[in-house]
């Protein structure tokens, strides 16, 4: 069952950055809340369909029926989004 | 050795061929495992070979990214699970090449510290050995240090690939002279200088590609496909031409017909089905990536490429030279 008692805002923001760091080869340090993926981050659709993935493998079992919708994908912009876009699934 | 993963529905003679091409390389000692759709065997004779099986196809038209995300029950996502979770030593496919580079990418992962995950294409060259040119599609914009690990990379493939104990790379520019090139071509001139683990001649042209110049042209995913159909479209050109000139009178006919013995061989080292496909070099598995019109011929030799890779251990070779690289 998931559990989405234990889940917070910086936890989420923590692995967001954990694996787009990983995905870009970057590190965690170098990336902020505001930053927008294509024009600060240089990453391409490819990366961000990583990221989703990577997000939902790192989510699926907190959050009940997690799955970033395709038709989504476009408005996740910045690295605020991505984490407004889990916290808000997860209830925060 | 586990069995390389075929899709067996991709390409435009699939399954017909993929699966001729996957019995013949199977009769020849490489293990092979089909992936496809359950009622595989009722349309075509499989030969006694395993069936992983997958409900559904990424088509050509497909966009790859999220054709992977969508059809998870698909051939291609099937094949590289079976590699990410060690059923399969490898996958082929003939099917659309973005869908296969991202099911690749997205399910068996890069190797730690490899940026992207780049196609490695053989170029034939006339009376000499094939170039390697990467990347030929993976990634339309790239970063100079990319270009650097392109350089790694292809270098490992050529050496594993055609035997080749130091290949010279040379950076695809407008020029030989290392001011030539564009603000990262200029870039990625200095970083290939410095690099270690790989013999840099220097800036390279066009024209070098198919000729005894180097081994590995290192360029952009954008550029390196503008060469790779432009090439593909001249040498069917040129061919074209000569078939029409030897047909246009009986002495011209006769004349080639006296020319053949010679001509055939250089028209099997020029013909891409001889090199069976291009390697998606960076991801965690190997994975062949052949052209869509692939013959039997053309799967059963990328079977064998797929075979030597994996007994080769590209991967780890590769894997090595990255993670030397960022502890320099």
């Amino acid at each position: 069952m998931a559990d989405q008692q234990q889940l917070t805002r910086s936890e989420i923001l923590e692995t967001v950055k954990d694996r787009l760091a990983d995905i870009l080869e970057i590190e965690p340090s170098q990336i902020s809340e505001g930053q927008s993926f294509i024009d600060d981050l240089e990453a391409d659709s490819l990366a961000l369909i990583e990221l989703v993935e990577a997000l939902e493998e790192a989510f699926g079992s907190r959050i009940e029926n997690f799955r970033v919708e395709d038709e989504d994908l476009e408005d996740l912009k910045t690295v605020r989004d991505a984490i407004d876009y889990v916290a808000e699934r997860a209830g925060l | 050795m586990l069995p390389v993963a075929v899709d067996a529905m991709g390409g435009d003679h699939a399954p017909d061929a993929i699966v001729a091409g996957a019995r013949a390389a199977a009769d020849g000692g490489i293990p092979v495992v089909l992936v496809g759709p359950a009622d595989l065997g009722s349309r075509v004779d499989l030969g006694g070979l395993d069936l992983i099986e997958a409900s559904e196809v990424i088509e050509m038209d497909d966009d790859p990214a999220n054709g992977v995300r969508r059809k998870k029950d698909s051939t291609l996502v099937r094949a590289a699970e079976a590699v990410r979770d060690g059923r399969a030593s490898a996958m082929v496919s003939a099917g659309n090449t973005g869908a296969t580079m991202a099911s690749a990418l997205l399910r068996m992962g890069r190797i730690k510290g490899v940026g992207r995950p780049a196609i490695a294409t053989i170029i034939p060259v006339p009376g000499g050995r094939p170039t390697v040119l990467l990347d030929s599609g993976a990634n339309a914009e790239v970063q100079a240090e990319w270009l650097v690990q392109f350089a790694q990379m292809g270098s490992i493939f050529s050496q594993i690939r055609f035997d080749e104990d130091s290949p010279r790379v040379g950076l695809l520019s407008i020029g030989e002279e290392p001011g030539k090139g564009d603000s990262l071509r200029k870039e990625a001139f200095g970083l290939l200088e410095a690099a270690s683990g790989i013999q840099f001649i220097g800036n390279v042209e066009g024209r070098d590609v198919m000729a005894d110049t180097c081994d590995v042209v290192v360029t952009d995913g954008f550029t390196g496909n503008v060469v790779l159909k432009t090439l593909e479209g001249a040498l069917r050109a040129i061919v074209g031409a000569l078939g029409a000139a030897f047909s246009s009178n009986a002495e011209s006919a006769a004349h080639a017909e006296a020319l053949m013995p010679a001509l055939l061989p250089l028209y099997v080292s020029l013909d891409p089905e001889t090199y069976g496909g291009a390697m998606l070099l960076g991801t965690d598995g190997v994975c062949i990536i052949s052209h869509g019109s692939s013959s039997p011929a053309a799967i059963t030799n990328a079977i064998g490429v797929a075979r030597d890779m994996v007994v080769s251990d590209v991967v780890g070779r590769i894997a090595s030279a990255i993670a030397d690289d960022g502890s320099a």
